[in-house]
């Protein structure tokens, strides 16, 4: 019986330490900064979630991406919430794009900005000494950015072929006011990932890649 | 402390450990993306028509370079009034593709006379001319003519020396070898990845001839139809 006890006192008491420890050894965090949006898409679609509690999960279907796609581009707007109790970095990976024809769709073809930097929910640390900074080429919106380049083929400022490796693309001081365990429906930050791709005559073809999005102690710039 | 209550505290924190879990903090997220590019090929006009060597008669709807392919062509007078070699229509087509492509015709004579001189498919002249793969954004190419080209040249064709019909004799040089779809043209990827926007692609001429003969009195009318595929 004493023995019984002894046991259910101590998982107990284990469970709560992991679960303190879980939850406060998390400064840097990022997760869905609402709900994903997608235009100009012929079959396409985008998933995710509108709650800026749960985990950045999107899952993007760009579409019929032929001339059978007469839009002039298709664009989807990803927000991503990021929240922090230091300075922070955001990079950015790509794998899985590899085609070997170069008219299919390349990781050039596939626009990417980040824009619109805010609050969270209205509420988030606000610094007077550090700024975020959208790491170049990256500032831009890829929808208003494309151009035509001399072999008649649209380029972007910033593009997935602008992504090395894991690439920072943002970077700032403390994000959040409170230190709090678990995430807030405000206190941070959200960014827009804005990704587009002009329908053109590419090789005909199915074409998928994979985007990670981390965040980790950045510069220690004052706040 | 009674036994129950450690139950209900481990329970309690069981029960709490999801809950508080679902939204703990993550340092990554992803997404996942897909793009489709399905075979694309089209055909529109290449521009005016040109018509020559008729009397009468005229080009009643033009061609628009880049537009819809919609060409009606009055050939005018076909008897020996006419008295030019060959009554010559030069349509100029426009194809673009993102896969290896394939033209094919068809098309269809006819008459309101009734005997064997009215005029029929074997009368109407036919071939494609020099296929042209320029500016930017086409993709360069070896291509396939299955016609023998401009149907007035002299190797298309003769005066039969029994009939004295004139007859157009080489491979696919009229409309008698078109009377189901059947392949003019084919060839590789037409375009690069440029946007449709891009008024460039394959320009290669039709021509369509008709020799003035003594042919049996009457209209004839003369209907085509071009059709591009990926196969």
């Amino acid at each position: 019986m004493r023995l019984r006890l002894v046991t259910y006192s101590s998982l107990t008491a284990l469970i709560l330490l992991a679960l303190a420890q879980s939850a406060s050894a998390q400064a840097l965090d990022i997760s869905s900064g609402g709900l994903p949006t997608i235009t100009g898409t012929v079959g396409g679609s985008v998933t995710g979630s509108s709650d800026v509690t749960n985990d950045l999960v999107v899952t993007v279907n760009f579409g019929e991406v032929s001339p059978l796609n007469t839009n002039s581009i298709v664009k989807v707007i990803v927000p991503v919430a990021l929240r922090s109790n230091q300075p922070y970095q955001v990079a950015v990976s790509v794998s899985g794009l590899n085609n070997a024809n170069p008219q299919a769709l390349q990781a050039s073809d596939i626009g990417f900005g980040i824009q619109n930097i805010r609050l969270l929910g209205g509420a988030g640390k606000i610094c007077t000494q550090s700024t975020h900074v959208v790491q170049s080429p990256f500032n831009n919106d890829p929808a208003t950015s494309a151009t035509v380049g001399s072999n008649g083929r649209v380029t972007y400022p910033s593009s997935l072929g602008n992504l090395f490796g894991s690439t920072i693309v943002l970077s700032g001081p403390i994000l959040s006011k409170n230190n709090s365990s678990k995430r807030q429906q405000s206190d941070g930050y959200v960014f827009d990932a804005v990704f587009t791709v002009s329908p053109q005559f590419f090789a005909a073809g199915v074409s998928s890649a994979t985007l990670i999005f981390s965040i980790s102690p950045g510069p220690n710039v004052p706040c | 402390m009674p036994l129950h209550t450690n139950k209900l505290i481990l329970l309690t924190a069981l029960l709490l450990f999801p809950a508080l879990t679902c939204v703990a903090q993550s340092t990554s997220g992803t997404v996942s993306m897909s793009a489709t590019v399905s075979k694309f090929v089209e055909i529109n006009s290449g521009g005016s028509v040109t018509l020559t060597g008729n009397s009468g008669g005229g080009v009643t709807t033009d061609g628009v370079n880049n537009s819809p392919l919609a060409v009606s062509i009055n050939l005018g007078e076909l008897g020996p009034s006419n008295t030019n070699s060959f009554v010559t229509a030069q349509v100029p087509l426009k194809l673009r593709s993102n896969a290896a492509y394939v033209l094919s015709m068809s098309a269809t004579v006819t008459s309101s006379g009734t005997s064997a001189s009215r005029i029929g498919a074997a009368d109407v002249g036919f071939g494609l001319g020099t296929i042209s793969r320029t500016g930017v954004g086409v993709a360069s190419g070896s291509d396939t003519n299955a016609t023998s080209g401009d149907p007035t040249l002299a190797a298309n064709g003769s005066v039969n020396g029994t009939t004295g019909r004139y007859e157009f004799t080489a491979v696919r040089s009229n409309l008698s070898a078109f009377s189901s779809a059947t392949t003019a043209l084919s060839g590789p990827i037409i375009m690069n990845a440029v946007p449709r926007s891009n008024a460039n692609g394959l320009s290669v001429p039709a021509f369509f001839a008709v020799k003035p003969q003594f042919f049996e009195n009457g209209t004839t009318t003369i209907s085509v139809t071009f059709t591009v595929t990926a196969p």
